[in-house]
């Protein structure tokens, strides 16, 4: 009741309010993501009342992955990668007509799926941090290991299984540059008074999620039109489908677990999600000529990521995803490292952080339901406009947080190397895991090793250490499986 | 030059980086040795195994000799990039809100905008919205001019 109190002020509810409305907006703007909304905004919170930050954050993340959907339904031109499912259903629905069934059946899934994931991170977070409680630096350094592992499944037909990994590698190395916590020494600085700290990973963040996508869509020779004609009959007053609630709740379950477990994003959340709604569908000839249950399914799958990602996060330090990274960056900020003291010292933020999300779901429900038709022409904004725009933002928040010039070349730096590396097949959640869990992994690494005597056995020794290799195991072997069985198929042909 | 090229090119940088990093720990002093020398030796061979597995894929893989290009249109891509970069060197001079304020519109003509109805409105709305949602309503500081 004290948390909630916390929640259902004027200030709270305010900070949320404009959180989700940013979010659905940013989210309804083909070209960016709430990777960047976040990312872009964590710097800014650094002065703020950490709660309300934190609030605002997770409003922004909450309204984003529901706003990607608006465009995808009425304009056929998905917000976020997260709404391309659907897309795939929503829009012939609108071109039939019914495009106010597509954004009602849309808004009340991802309300759905969101709910439930955020009530699975309330329920089941302080129940896994109790646990971080029995780690050792041996099990932390795993733990950054694990989620490492995580990375090695988002290679997919763009990032090649290797290269994902050298990628993780690589944000580690660079995590490495500044001062040794074992000796004190500096290293890797280049004789530079900004790189004694060491690199920080909000320019990197901004740099990789943000300014990327800026540098594409600047460097675009042409922008293809948008087909505005199905935006008529989005206003129509429609009733939900019977039996719609099975696919929601499916999307729901399927998002969360899939938002869980590390390096999985929204986007595979919502395909895995339509697909598992198109193998129970009665009406399985309706996919892909405009289903509602598709629609349900994907944007439950979608919005149900949201909570689940959060889990490893404020648990143990592992980002669920991407914008869970740039969560995560928030809480670090703003001095609470993720693990049990999340839920004891810092219960006071923690808690209304996570009841906040409710209500972010309550008003992204009430907006979607009253405004989004009107807010699927905000996917015409021309980039001409919106390029300067996000990449002002992109160097206030890269200066803020610092107050350091180098931060914004930083920025720069990061997006032309992050864009070279993405041409070549590189992964850039990779990149950024490995950039934040490279001191987490370094620290375990050689606290274990003193407590090992120099011995490297000692990361095998507990039995949570070797549950957690087993875990390991468990997510290197499948996708590794299965690179090898590509690798030779196309070889064979 | 083509992607494969390229390609092999960030790999082999990746092998030397590896190298470098290695015989760089050598220089790690005391206690460093046994910890964080080891762990950056790991990190090392892991980056020069890999790189090395890749380089080795892709040398035998027949793969089509397309161009790498990282943008369709290079004096925009070059002209944001030079921008962003004068945006940062006015930025501890002139705070944020004068340097913003030239380059919204310049970058937006760059870009092909031609209304300049709408580029004012947007310029003034953003400077607006900086102002009311971070300065006024959330209490962030943001920098100012130092004349």
């Amino acid at each position: 009741m004290e948390y909630l109190s916390v929640v259902f002020t004027l200030p709270a509810l305010l900070t949320i309010l404009i959180g989700t409305f940013a979010g659905v907006v940013v989210g309804g703007m083909p070209g960016l993501t709430a990777t960047m909304a976040v990312g872009l905004l964590v710097p800014f919170t650094y002065t703020m009342d950490p709660t309300l930050g934190l609030m605002l954050l997770g409003g922004i993340y909450c309204g984003a992955m529901y706003g990607g959907s608006i465009p995808a339904i009425l304009l056929n031109t998905p917000g976020t990668p997260a709404a391309v499912a659907t897309a795939i259903e929503g829009y012939p629905m609108s071109r039939r007509g019914e495009g106010g069934l597509a954004l009602k059946t849309s808004v009340v899934a991802s309300f759905t799926g969101g709910t439930f994931s955020v009530f699975i991170l309330l329920l089941f977070a302080p129940l896994l941090a109790r646990q971080a409680l029995n780690f050792g630096p041996a099990e932390t350094f795993l733990l950054a290991i694990m989620g490492l592992a995580g990375i090695i499944s988002i290679a997919d037909e763009n990032t090649s299984l290797i290269k994902a990994l050298l990628s993780g590698i690589l944000g580690m190395i660079i995590a490495v540059v500044g001062t040794d916590d074992m000796s004190g020494s500096l290293r890797y600085t280049a004789g530079l008074v900004e790189l004694i700290d060491g690199v920080d990973f909000m320019p990197a963040l901004i740099g990789l999620f943000s300014m990327i996508q800026m540098l594409e869509l600047a460097g675009q020779r042409d922008h293809a039109p948008i087909d505005t004609s199905a935006l008529g009959g989005a206003r129509k007053r429609a009733k939900l489908p019977k039996g719609i609630g099975k696919f929601m709740a499916l999307g729901s379950g399927t998002g969360t677990v899939i938002g869980i477990l590390p390096g999985e994003g929204a986007t595979i959340a919502a395909f895995i999600s339509y697909n598992f709604a198109k193998q129970v569908s009665k009406a399985k000839a309706m996919f892909g000529k405009g289903n509602p249950e598709g629609v349900a399914a994907a944007e439950a799958g979608n919005n149900g990521c949201v909570g689940g990602s959060l889990v490893p996060t404020i648990t143990l330090g592992i980002p669920g995803n991407s914008v869970a990274a740039a969560l995560m960056g928030a809480f670090i900020i703003h001095g609470m490292i993720p693990g049990p003291e999340l839920f004891t010292i810092y219960a006071d933020r923690t808690y209304p952080f996570i009841l906040s999300m409710f209500v972010a779901n309550v008003t992204f429900l009430i907006i979607g339901l009253a405004f989004a038709p009107y807010l699927a022409r905000i996917a015409l904004i021309p980039p001409s406009v919106m390029v300067p725009v996000v990449c002002a933002f992109a160097v206030l928040g890269s200066y803020a947080l610092n107050q350091s010039v180098f931060d914004i070349y930083l920025m720069i730096a990061f997006a032309v190397f992050g864009l070279l590396l993405k041409k070549l097949g590189f992964s850039l959640e990779g990149l950024i895991l490995g950039l934040i869990l490279g001191p987490i992994a370094e620290g375990g690494f050689s606290q274990g090793m003193i407590i090992g005597k120099g011995s490297p056995t000692i990361f095998f020794q507990s039995e949570i250490a070797k549950v957690m290799w087993l875990i390991i195991l468990v997510l290197l072997l499948p996708p590794l499986v299965s690179h090898i069985r590509r690798l030779r198929g196309t070889k064979a042909r | 030059m083509s992607r494969a090229t390229v390609d092999r090119l960030v790999l082999a940088g990746f092998i030397l980086l590896s190298v470098l990093l290695y015989l760089s720990t050598d220089s790690y002093p005391g206690i460093a040795q046994k910890t964080s020398a080891k762990y950056v030796r790991f990190l090392a061979v892991c980056l020069g195994g890999l790189s090395l597995v890749q380089l080795g894929i892709s040398l035998l893989r027949d793969g089509r000799e397309d161009r790498l290009s990282l943008t369709e249109h290079l004096p925009r891509f070059l002209g944001l990039i030079a921008a962003l970069v004068a945006f940062g060197l006015s930025f501890k001079k002139l705070g944020f809100f004068i340097p913003a304020a030239v380059f919204i519109p310049l970058v937006a003509i760059m870009l092909g905008q031609r209304n300049p109805v709408l580029i004012t409105l947007t310029t003034i709305g953003l400077l607006a919205f900086v102002y009311l949602i971070f300065i006024a309503l959330l209490g962030v500081t943001l920098p100012g001019p130092r004349f």
